[in-house]
């Protein structure tokens, strides 16, 4: 047949099977679900007809019907997470109804499972590639703001460092150790199988305490309890079909789908209280007067200092952090009939933040429905999610400028003042504050409570798919065609009335950001097992996508009155130039991806992605990415069939894979008004000024990795779990150089450079105990990576992780060096303090050889001083089921990982004191350390920050809804509680070791005055019925 | 058909058009013929699918970047307002001068030091490694403010550089002006390199690669040809509303300069110990000194500048010092509100209480500088020592926390004790450039002096000293005359008595450096500063500017 006559053969069918249907004979199918151990039924089961997408779920008695089956022999098949998927054939009978039980076993892991891996699903016993899986609802405890929560801990080799404590706060995530340095490394999420963007949804800060704060993660506006399943592709094999965006590994999320049958409600709801987890140990009002009052005496400081002490005891840190409320509602109902299934979904989530002011406020409706049509050969699905999150942000920063935000003041405000003072004359209470200026030091309590940082982002993803199945079964066609849209405003205002506003009489801004991806993809998938051995699969495609930023922002100064904040620009006397920016960039790829299996043992899946980028210099648009993998059941074959394996598989791959993260028109040389004004006369001329050096050779970063692995299961899959190696090799790598000289910039992007990652995985997945009324599952993923800076094209070194505070102007604390790891820390070697009070360091000559101490260290003494990666992780979980009472933990532990606490260097100094400013407790430790003594960057600060965190810990009951609703309905509730981050081991003395303050190039491992994270409590209920 | 399940996809009928390579535009054309001479029954069913594959074409042909927010050589470069913007942003490099140029002329030299105050202005030791000369070619000062400076330098040259090639295809008015006062700005910015690093790459077009370093000698040679060539289509003044762009007298300052440095700057190693004479280099004909008197006299006699009257000294570095007769080349600022665009030296040097917004009290005068002026020199007063006040309210101030919390009132001192451990009061501070009355925020409006006409009547003094012709005490006691109530002439002149009366005349002015080198004193030592090496007269090349440019070599002795 040729395509031709097949297209025609398709088209014929969309118009004229409608009145087929009716001509065919159909019976029904009804049947119970058991569990194959204990025999007890199993409510919400999955069963669904084979050859179709019809389904239904089991009822609380364990029972379900199909009807309007076609008459003949049919194969149904059940199954539930936990179960091995049972089928059966079936031969119905026109206008009767046949009846079949099915007893499903317990297993760990199950081999038969369909596994999404982007651009269709395979088998997991067909997969030669190294993924990951979540199953969602396992995963969703305690308080989870974004999809990421669900994969930390669970997965090995994604590590995932949130940068801090804030609600929503962004995060830092690593599939496989980073690869890129300057280009980004997050991986890329696919929902419901649209490839969206992960960029900040808000703009950034008004850049009033020097840089403004890492944006939040643009995951919040996906609810997590509409996740059904998150599947993470690891390796080239796995990933090379996502071309250039792969190459940091990809996420790919599935939501919640309805199923055919009665209607079911769910309710899902928690409470719970959060609090710092940690406090910072600061003076005391008490404790720093008699500092202070001992400095004088010992005549360190003058009497001055004496008359600028107040009499209160104020705990700054008690004052800004409170214990939070956050409550969380779902509510969905699903259902449907043979012919359409929806599923909607309303979220509610109110997350406050441990720290004054800030929090996250979320609303959210989805609505998934499927139609098929045209006796089933015709489905047409919708995705659809609406969503609006409203951030309140603090005025704090991550990196510090002189100023200061509001956790700097928190440190550093004198702990013998009060927090509101009332004039004695008027009885007015105010803030008290220690004066105006830009350097002062401003009261913490009234920067949270003043300035106002808000943000509102509405997000609608959407996407609608229409498949047809060409030949039932073999080929099918599939157009999907993706909008996700978000448009967000961030609003601040600085009050004339705070010390802050003070300097520009209030300064109000608004700042609007619009993003819009599109998305149309093209599928043709086709399967068909040739006799008993032979199996082959292939999907070709096509996808384009398109995507668009757009922002506009006004700001004003110079307010009569604080009465308007943010609302009347135009009441600001002094207009700022306003600012808008449009940036579009395009992705076409073609895809294929080809999968063979004989006698289900041997395996080769290949795949090769040709991808063309707008963001690309002229020369270098397009590329291509092939992999190839092979995997061996060896536990199929005669002679392993009678040993200990129930799954025995190796694999191997190879593949490449593409990172293009870079800025539109990075390889344009622009000009831009305003780059460089000068003044003619006395008068502004607008200076236009190149701003980028072009390069028409700029390409994609190429990461070329190898994997092998096994898979194994033991006792009928009871204990299963896998190994893996790779070998991850990037090269040309996007990297912003020095250019030579004479340049219209002095650095742009160009490929140069190599890094490699090595490293380790192993998983285990146990069903410890399977007894008839307990089932305890278990599971550990450990990861062990090593990151190589091999080559930085000739350059010696890359400086990064600048220091913030006082003093610390240009100085960095790490650098890429060529055979070390991204985040290396470079600085000082600390020996301890001199006779004369001065920090002392060990002192190098030329060569590197030590010979001796120094109190004024020269270039030479700058060593490597640590690494901020971990020598390996380990995550645990654990989950009982005990009749009706479940309880499950998951622990996280990170090894050797060195933190660089930047808190400690600038404010355990007692110089700070000579200012008036408090310190950490730790600075008086070092009792030897003159007051005069600044901070300097060494060793002293790199602290080993390997812990051990027990992220959750739930128990639940669940019970019957006695009597509520009756009438065959599954009427469950379970009632538990929950407790995050209740328990963290670490010898680190800062807030907590996973904190990520710094957006420099491949730094990592930096602490500077984050958000505090927080411990909380939860209570939840879910119900169903 | 299973044979073809491939990337490609399927065309309206059912062909395939490979959008690989993509030649998509061709193909789109050739779909629409195609679908037009089938047969109308397969025009609805063909249209959704159609429409699809249009779609994608669509999207397949369209790879070109088109920003719409920034701007490209292609679309720019039409009108003279164009140009002058380009031109202006050429300017605009000077400005960034202030900085990393004047700091490493003036900290390096035994005029200024940052002492670290507390925590404040330590930045790894950054300061006092340029004030001590212990900098290295990966050392923070190099790191940081050499490399930096290298890179506003170049970028200058490289700006000038794209729109001078630009003006090849391009007509408009005034073009030739525009041009040479681009081949002026290059020249100053190969002057300023040239003085800080020696030889570099001289480059005259826009290729972005690796260039070996032309010797020091030939970007000496370099200056001096583009220059005379320049001057010849410059203005000989502005109007008012044009002050500050480049004029003749600008190009002669730089080759008077350069002349009397000229046997500094003809080499990579000139003498740190003994005095570097112009007698020793010739100009064509000329000793280099004789070039440089040449200069001198023709810039004087270009009837284009006077030196501001007895009493008015200090009126060359005022906020108004736009309409100073003695200033010949200057980086233009303004006090211009939202501009930007003002001189924020008084922010280095100023205490934390005394301005609006806080200043940052670093940089303080070296109490040998301060001693060293005459307690009756007019010129002394670019100092503050003793009780300070607030420059916008002129209330007496207080060291931190402030009068109102009972700290200590500021005096500064003209002692440092220990420049790791100051206080916030020692040093006296260098305010040549005064704070502007009628500054917003940071921005003040002097414009900062690199050239003035006592420069050029020092330059000849100097010159003829060296030449044995002329008058040079009659100079300098001309220049004192204006300053001293009452006079106070010298009686004989020598080169010491030159290198003293330049620090008092030039001080604050970047040139404390250069003067050092050719009298063969920069390496010797003086407060908080031991005798340093020979090759400290160079700076070294920062590291990453070597490792950028492999074809690059490390200056002498790093």
């Amino acid at each position: 047949m040729t395509a031709r006559k097949v297209i025609l053969a398709i088209l014929a069918g969309l118009f004229f099977t409608g009145p087929l249907a009716a001509q065919f004979q159909t019976g029904s199918i009804t049947g119970r679900v058991v569990d194959g151990m204990t025999s007890e039924v199993i409510a919400g089961a999955v069963v669904t007809l084979e050859g179709t997408r019809r389904g239904t779920t089991t009822g609380p008695d364990g029972t379900f019907t199909l009807t309007d089956v076609p008459a003949g022999p049919q194969f149904v098949t059940a199954r539930l997470i936990g179960y091995g998927p049972q089928t059966q054939e079936v031969t119905v009978t026109a206008g009767i109804s046949t009846t079949v039980e099915f007893a499903l076993p317990r297993q760990a892991v199950v081999m038969d499972e369909l596994v999404v891996t982007g651009y269709g699903a395979q088998r997991r016993a067909a997969i030669a590639g190294s993924i990951g899986t979540v199953n969602a609802d396992e995963a969703n405890v305690g308080v989870t703001t974004n999809a990421n929560d669900l994969i930390q801990g669970r997965i090995a080799g994604v590590q995932i460092t949130q940068n801090h404590g804030e609600p929503g706060a962004g995060q830092q995530i690593r599939i496989r150790g980073g690869t890129s340095i300057s280009a980004s490394n997050d991986p890329l999420y696919v929902i419901d199988g649209i490839p969206v963007p992960n960029v900040a949804t808000e703009s950034s800060a008004f850049n009033a305490f020097g840089d403004p704060g890492l944006s939040r993660s643009p995951l919040n506006t996906l609810n997590p309890g509409d996740i059904e399943s998150i599947t993470v592709l690891k390796d080239a094999a796995a990933a090379a079909i996502y071309g250039t965006q792969g190459a940091n590994g990809v996420i790919l999320i599935e939501t919640k789908q309805g199923q055919a049958g009665s209607t079911t409600f769910e309710y899902d709801g928690y409470v719970s209280v959060s609090q710092p987890s940690r406090k910072l140990d600061l003076l005391t009002g008490d404790e720093y007067r008699q500092y202070v009052q001992e400095q004088v005496t010992a005549g360190n400081l003058l009497p001055a200092s004496l008359a600028a002490l107040g009499t209160a005891n104020t705990d700054w840190e008690g004052e800004i952090t409170r214990s939070a409320i956050t409550h969380n509602h779902n509510v969905a109902f699903s259902g449907g009939t043979a012919s359409t299934q929806y599923r909607a979904s309303l979220n509610y989530m109110s997350q406050e933040g441990v720290a004054l002011s800030s929090g996250l406020e979320r609303f959210q409706g989805r609505l998934n429905a499927t139609h098929f049509a045209w006796d089933d050969r015709l489905q047409l699905r919708l995705n659809m999610s609406a969503s609006h999150v409203d951030n309140d942000y603090l005025p704090f920063e991550d990196t510090g400028g002189f100023d200061g935000g509001l956790f700097q003041n928190m440190v550093q405000f004198n702990p013998t003042q009060p927090v509101m003072v009332t004039d004695p004359t008027t009885s007015v209470v105010s803030f008290y504050e220690l004066g105006g200026g830009a350097l002062a030091v401003r009261n913490p309590v009234a920067m949270a409570e003043q300035i106002a940082d808000v943000s509102g982002t509405t997000r609608v993803l959407g996407n609608v798919r229409a498949q047809v199945d060409i030949v039932p079964n073999v080929l099918s066609g599939q157009l999907i065609v993706g909008v996700d849209r978000s448009e967000s405003t961030r609003r601040e205002y600085y009050p004339a009335n705070s010390p802050v506003g003070a300097e520009w009489n209030g300064l109000a801004r608004q700042v609007s950001r619009e993003l819009t991806t599109t998305t149309l993809q093209g599928l043709i998938t086709y399967s068909e097992r040739f006799g008993d051995e032979h199996e082959f699969s292939a999907v070709g495609g096509y996808e384009f996508a398109d995507f668009n930023e757009d922002s506009f922002g006004a700001e004003t100064r110079d307010f009569l009155t604080d009465a308007f904040s943010f609302d009347n620009l135009s009441a600001g006397a002094a207009a700022q130039v306003p600012f808008s920016n449009v940036v579009d960039s395009r992705l076409i790829g073609f895809f294929s991806r080809v999968s063979y299996g004989y006698r289900d043992r041997y395996f080769i899946n290949a795949v090769v992605r040709r991808d063309g980028s707008s963001k690309f210099g002229a020369d270098n648009k397009w590329s291509t990415f092939p992999a190839v993998a092979v995997s061996w059941r060896m536990s199929e074959e005669n002679f392993m069939i009678d040993g200990p394996f129930s799954e025995l598989k190796l694999r191997a791959g190879w593949g490449k894979q593409g990172n293009e993260a870079v800025p539109a028109y990075a390889s344009l040389l622009l000009l831009a008004p305003g780059g460089d004004n000068y003044p003619f006369g006395d008068t502004k001329t607008v200076g236009v000024a190149p701003t980028r050096a072009s390069n028409p050779a700029l390409k994609w970063e190429e990461t070329t990795q190898w994997n092998v692995g096994i898979d194994y299961g033991l006792s009928d899959n009871r204990i299963s779990g896998s190994f893996d190696y790779y070998i991850k090799n990037t090269t040309d790598l996007l990297l912003s150089v020095a250019v030579p000289q004479p340049a219209v910039q002095a650095e742009r992007l160009e490929n140069i450079g190599k890094v490699r990652n090595k490293g380790l995985e192993a998983t285990l997945d146990a069903l410890v105990a399977n007894r008839a009324n307990m089932t305890w599952r278990a599971g550990i993923v450990f990861a062990a990576e090593k990151n190589e800076v091999v080559d930085l094209g000739g350059r010696t070194f890359i400086t990064s992780g600048f220091v913030s505070g006082q003093g610390q102007s240009g100085q960095t604390s790490q650098r890429i060096l060529p055979g070390f790891a991204l985040g290396t820390f470079y600085g000082l070697e600390y020996v301890g303090i001199s006779s004369s009070g001065q920090q002392e360091f060990n002192d190098y000559d030329v060569d590197g050889n030590l010979v001796g101490t120094t109190t004024s260290p020269g270039a030479d003494d700058f060593v490597v001083i640590g690494d901020a990666n971990p020598d390996f992780t380990l995550g645990f979980r654990s989950q009982m089921t005990w009749g009706s009472f479940d309880a499950s933990f998951i622990a996280r532990w990170e090894q050797g990982r060195d933190v660089f606490n930047n808190t400690a260097l600038v404010h355990a100094s007692k110089s700070n004191v000579k200012q008036g400013k408090n310190i950490l407790r730790s600075g008086l430790d070092e009792t030897d350390e003159s007051i005069d003594e600044p901070a300097i960057y060494s060793s002293r600060w790199i602290e080993d920050g390997s812990f051990l965190r027990l992220q959750n810990i739930t128990i639940g009951y669940t019970f019957e809804l006695p009597g509520l609703l009756t009438g065959g309905r599954n009427n469950t509730a379970r009632v538990y509680a929950a407790a995050d981050n209740l328990l963290m081991l670490t010898g680190y003395t800062g807030y907590d070791p996973e904190a990520h303050s710094d957006a420099g190039l491949g730094s990592r491992g930096i602490d500077y005055l984050s958000y505090p994270r927080a411990r909380s409590f939860t209570a939840g209920l879910r119900l169903s019925f | 058909m299973r044979a073809r399940l491939s990337w490609a996809h399927a065309g309206p009928n059912g062909e395939e058009s490979k959008c690989e390579p993509c030649n998509g535009r061709e193909n789109m054309k050739r779909s629409r013929i195609q679908y037009s001479v089938r047969g109308r029954r397969l025009t609805r069913l063909l249209l959704a699918p159609a429409l699809a594959v249009v779609v994608l074409l669509q999207g397949c042909t369209d790879l070109e970047e088109s920003p719409t927010s920034v701007i490209t050589p292609e679309n720019f470069f039409r009108t003279e307002q164009e140009v002058l913007g380009s031109l202006a942003s050429v300017y605009g490099r000077l400005r960034e001068t202030q900085w990393g140029y004047y700091n490493l002329s003036s900290i390096t030299a035994d005029e200024q030091i940052v002492p670290t105050r507390g925590s404040d202005w330590f930045d790894n030791g950054r300061w006092l490694e340029i004030h001590r000369q212990t900098w290295t070619p990966t050392s923070t000062s190099a790191l940081d403010d050499m490399n930096g400076t290298w890179n506003v330098l170049f970028e200058g040259i490289a700006r000038a550089n794209v729109l001078l090639a630009a003006l090849e295809d391009l007509t408009v008015p005034d073009q030739a002006t525009i041009v040479a006062e681009l081949r002026t700005l290059r020249a100053f910015y190969y002057f300023m390199l040239m003085d800080l690093f020696g030889g570099v790459p001289i480059v005259d077009n826009t290729e972005l690669i690796a260039r070996p370093k032309n010797t020091r000698a030939e970007v000496f040679q370099f200056i001096d040809t583009e220059l005379n060539a320049a001057r010849a289509d410059l203005p000989a003044s502005w109007p008012a509303d044009q002050n500050g762009r480049m004029t003749q007298g600008a190009a002669d300052v730089i080759l008077a300069d350069m002349y009397l440095n000229a046997a500094v700057f003809q080499t990579d190693a000139p003498s740190a110990t003994s005095y570097n004479s112009c007698t020793t280099v010739q100009i064509g004909t000329q000793t280099a000194c004789e070039a440089a008197i040449a200069v001198a006299d023709r810039v004087l006699n270009s009837g284009q500048y006077s030196l501001a009257s007895e009493g008015n000294w200090r009126s060359n570095f005022e906020a108004d010092n736009s309409s100073s007769l003695e200033n010949i080349l200057v980086v233009k600022n303004t006090n211009e509100a939202g501009a930007n665009l003002g001189l924020n030296l008084v922010m280095r040097v100023l205490h934390y209480e005394q301005f609006n917004p806080t200043p940052w009290n670093g940089f303080a005068a070296l109490a040998e500088t301060y001693n060293a002026f005459d307690a009756d020199d007019e010129r002394r007063e670019i100092f503050l020592q003793g009780p300070q006040t607030n420059f916008d309210t002129g209330d007496p101030v207080c060291e931190r926390p402030g009068c109102a919390q009972g700290g200590t009132p500021l005096s500064f001192t003209v002692d440092i004790i220990d420049e790791t451990q100051a206080g916030e009061a020692e040093g006296t501070r260098i305010v040549k450039f005064s704070p502007d009355p009628n500054h917003t925020a940071e921005h003040n409006g002097n414009d900062f002096v690199y050239f003035r006409l006592a420069d050029i009547w020092m330059i000849k003094a100097e010159a003829e000293l060296e030449q044995g012709v002329g008058d040079p005490l009659g100079i300098l006691n001309t220049l004192r005359a204006r300053v001293f109530e009452p006079d106070e002439p010298l009686t004989s002149v020598d080169r010491d008595v030159i290198l003293q009366e330049r620090l008092f005349e030039f001080t604050g002015e970047a040139k404390r450096r250069r003067d050092l080198i050719r009298h063969g004193k920069f390496t010797d030592p003086w407060s908080f500063k031991p005798q340093t090496e020979a090759f400290r007269v160079l700076m070294p090349i920062p590291q990453p500017q070597l490792d950028a440019n492999p074809e690059l070599t490390q200056n002498p002795g790093y």
